[in-house]
Parts: C-alpha cells; sequence; structure tokens
C-alpha cells in the first residue's frame, strides 16, 4: 500500500505494478468454462456403471463456454485420495478436437476399436495400472472417494502419440490451456446387499 | 482416429507375443549342446501335420462348468483369430486340468475359488455368466480382475482377483508355449504364434541366414526328442 508521505511518482509506480501483475496472472489462469455430465454431478455418487462393480464404461462428458481459440481439448480422471505420490490416474484422453461437445459414454477400451464420431485422432494415455484406457474407481472397502474430471482447452492442435502419462500430457500442454473446467463426482463401492447376482 | 494415423503402426496381441515370446522361448535352446545334433536341420514345415484343435478327453480335476468357464478365459488370453489358432487350440485348458494333479495340485482350491468368483463377479457387474458375455466385455471382465477391481464388497473374489489372473494367465503361458512333452503347445502351434524355429543342437551359417529371413523351416521337435535331455524322474 502506497502511503500518503511516498512522492506520488511511486505510488504510480506501485499501482502500474500491480496492474502489471495482475494482468500476467490472468494470462497464466484459464478460463474456466462448465464441464457437466447427463449421468453424473459434482457431489453426488457417480453410477456404478463406471466402475468395477459395474460395466466400468468410461462416463459421458458435456462441456460449454469454451474459451474463443479452443483448438482441442484433453481431459483427466483423477483421484487425489489416491496412489503413492497422489494422485491415482484412472483416466487420460487427448487430441480431442477443439469442435467436439463432449466425450460420450464408452470409449473404447481396445485401441483396435475406432473412436466414436467426432472424435477422429482421440488418444487415451496410460492410467495408473499403465493401460491406455478407462478403469473406474474401485475405492478400499467402504471409503468414499472423489474423483476429478479435469477438462483443458488448448489454443493448439497437438499429434500426441497414444499412452502418454500424466506428467507427459502435462508437459506437452504446459503453455497451451487456455481454459480448464471440472467436475468431481464420488464413489464408494456398493456393498454386498446391492448385488446383482441372481 | 489415431490408430489409423501414419506413422503409428497398429501392433496385435500377437505380435506382442512374438516379440515377449521368441526370447524366452529362444531360451530353451542350451548352448553348450549346440555342437551336438544335427539331425533335425532338414525337417521341413511340409512334412508335418496341419495344427487342429487338441484331442479331447476326460477332465481330471476340473468340473465341466469349471472347465468351461477356465476355456471362455484362455480363449481370451491367447484368442484364435484370422492369422492361427490360440491357446485353446494349444491344448492349454487340458494341459491345467492334467497340471492340476502334478506339479499344481496345491493350485487346485484356487482355480475352484478362482473360477467360481470370476463367473460371480461376471455376474455382478455385467448381469451375466462369464461365458455367455460378449468377447469385449470378456476382455473388460478380465482387465477388472487383473488389475484387482474383482476384489471385495461382494464383487466375488475374497482374495486378490489379480493373484488368480496371473496364475491362470502364467498356466496358459506354460500350455502354450512350453516344451509339447508337458502336455501342452499340440501340434507345436505356441511356438508357430511366436516364430520360434524350434530347439536345435546346431545352427549352421545357412540356418542363421535362413531364420534371419524368416524362411528356415521350424524344427518341430521336443527338447526331450535329443538325447541329452531328460525330463525329471527319468535320470538313468
Amino acid at each position: 500500500m502506497c502511503r500518503a508521505s511516498r512522492p506520488a511518482g511511486r505510488c504510480l509506480g506501485c499501482a502500474l505494478l500491480i496492474v502489471a501483475t495482475a494482468s500476467a496472472l490472468q494470462a497464466q489462469t484459464p478460463t474456466t468454462f462448465i464441464v457437466d455430465s447427463p449421468t453424473m454431478a459434482t457431489g453426488e455418487m457417480m453410477p456404478r456403471d463406471y466402475s468395477p462393480d459395474g460395466r466400468n464404461v468410461s462416463p459421458p462428458l458435456t462441456w460449454r463456454g469454451l474459451p474463443a481459440g479452443t483448438r482441442q481439448l484433453a481431459v483427466i480422471c483423477q483421484d487425489h485420495g489416491a496412489g503413492n505420490p497422489p494422485p491415482w490416474v484412472h483416466w487420460i484422453i487427448y487430441n480431442i478436437p477443439g469442435s467436439a461437445s463432449g466425450l460420450p459414454e464408452g470409449i473404447p477400451f481396445d485401441s483396435s476399436d475406432p473412436m466414436p464420431a467426432g472424435l477422429a485422432g482421440a488418444a487415451q494415455g496410460n492410467n495408473g495400472w499403465g493401460l491406455s484406457m478407462y478403469r473406474g474407481p474401485a475405492p478400499p472397502g467402504e471409503s468414499l472417494h472423489h474423483y476429478h474430471f479435469a477438462v483443458f482447452a488448448l489454443d493448439t492442435e497437438l499429434d500426441l502419440p497414444p499412452g502418454l502419462t500424466r506428467a507427459e500430457l502435462f508437459e506437452a500442454i504446459e503453455g497451451h490451456v487456455i481454459g480448464q473446467g471440472d467436475m468431481t463426482p464420488h464413489y464408494r463401492r456398493h456393498p454386498a446387499t446391492d448385488d446383482r447376482t441372481p | 482416429m489415431a490408430d489409423e494415423s501414419p506413422g503409428r503402426p497398429r501392433i496385435s496381441r500377437r505380435d506382442l507375443l512374438k516379440t515377449a515370446g521368441a526370447a524366452g522361448a529362444a531360451a530353451l535352446i542350451p548352448g553348450a549342446a549346440a555342437a551336438e545334433e544335427a539331425s533335425v536341420a532338414g525337417t521341413t514345415a511340409a512334412a508335418l501335420p496341419p495344427a487342429t484343435v487338441a484331442p479331447s478327453g476326460p477332465l481330471m480335476n476340473l468340473t465341466a462348468r469349471e472347465a468351461e468357464i477356465l476355456s471362455a478365459m484362455v480363449d481370451r488370453l491367447i484368442p484364435s483369430d484370422d492369422m492361427g489358432p490360440g491357446a485353446l487350440e494349444a491344448g492349454a485348458l487340458r494341459f491345467i486340468d492334467r497340471m492340476l494333479s502334478e506339479a499344481e495340485a496345491d493350485s487346485v482350491s484356487a482355480y475352484r475359488s478362482g473360477l467360481a468368483a470370476l463367473d460371480h463377479y461376471s455376474r455382478y457387474s455385467r448381469g451375466a455368466p462369464f461365458v455367455e458375455l460378449s468377447g469385449r466385455d470378456k476382455d473388460s471382465v478380465l482387465i477388472d480382475v487383473q488389475l484387482g477391481g474383482a476384489t471385495g464388497a461382494g464383487a466375488g473374489f475374497q482374495g486378490s482377483s489379480g493373484s488368480f489372473f496371473n496364475m491362470v494367465k502364467s498356466h496358459t503361458w506354460q500350455g502354450t508355449f512350453g516344451d509339447p512333452s508337458y502336455g501342452g503347445n499340440v501340434n507345436f502351434i505356441g511356438w508357430d504364434i511366436l516364430g520360434y524355429p524350434g530347439v536345435r543342437m546346431r545352427v549352421s551359417a545357412e540356418d542363421q541366414r535362413l531364420m534371419e529371413a524368416g524362411q528356415l523351416p521350424p524344427a518341430r521337435r521336443s527338447a526331450y526328442e535329443y538325447g541329452q535331455f531328460q525330463m525329471s524322474g527319468e535320470e538313468d
């Protein structure tokens, strides 16, 4: 803060510095956009079909309000309450065209199966098990874990190879993230009383 | 789609097996014996019977239901495809069944409980018995079993589902790629999958050249057909 006794020029310099710092921070902070899902919501339980208690297929995601200039997107699903060190990565998918408005349920786990329409070029990275596919939550016992789906809007079209780790993806998109949206549903394994077995 | 992009050739499961298995299978050739026995050098694939389905017979240990589930699992681990037969045709199921009353007799209970748990987990998570699932769904179930996701919370496995998966995978590999004298690798199907040219006691320069060109006819002989090898318990 500038004191009244200080020269006016010094106060002006101080103000300019604050403005410049704020602008720089703004440039480094991605625009926030909305990430949603027709079947999940932040703070709510994920359906069991997105876990090994069910079909273990990837959940559908939608997004809107992407920043202008979005050319491509990347998605990570991670559990900050697991892993050594955390987070445990459940899913990575990138090279998603900027024209996509979301991901449908059930992205193929077999790389020989084609990606859904509108996702040409999308590739999956290695999760915590070292597999390039979605594998859903299976928290130990009856503990409740939170699953952070982070969607990154990029200002460029990268042609990244399949199988990148989280760290490799972050390195590849460094300097290109112009927006980020998130949702964080949670999951607890269903007890035996919920067994589907006839 | 990424897999169709130029410069990103697709690698099939069979290709991976060839890469991973060739070194292991090659280790069956004892270097010290390389100077002996050249009798197999002239063997040609054309003179050998074509690969056929493994002969059937009575199950020694598994029940019919257990064999049905195990058969479906083994078939997904090394499936037959348009490039040739897989683990079932190589006799891996019969190999495992027989082995359960021999070297792996201690594993009988692990197979019984594991196969029951696999089927339970399939019904629990996918709503149908394992054998009735599509190939893709069987694969998805087996990935969950491998990663431990089928353990606990009524899913089926009381212990680690990954341990069961690794046990079956290991035995399937043995029954497919091991020496035929142990009851698997029927008609050398496993060695053909790997592109393994077979046990040889001597490799000439010409053999080496043909092998590097992928033209060396396989020597379809068990190591125990050579005089210097004996199975355990067959000592003079």
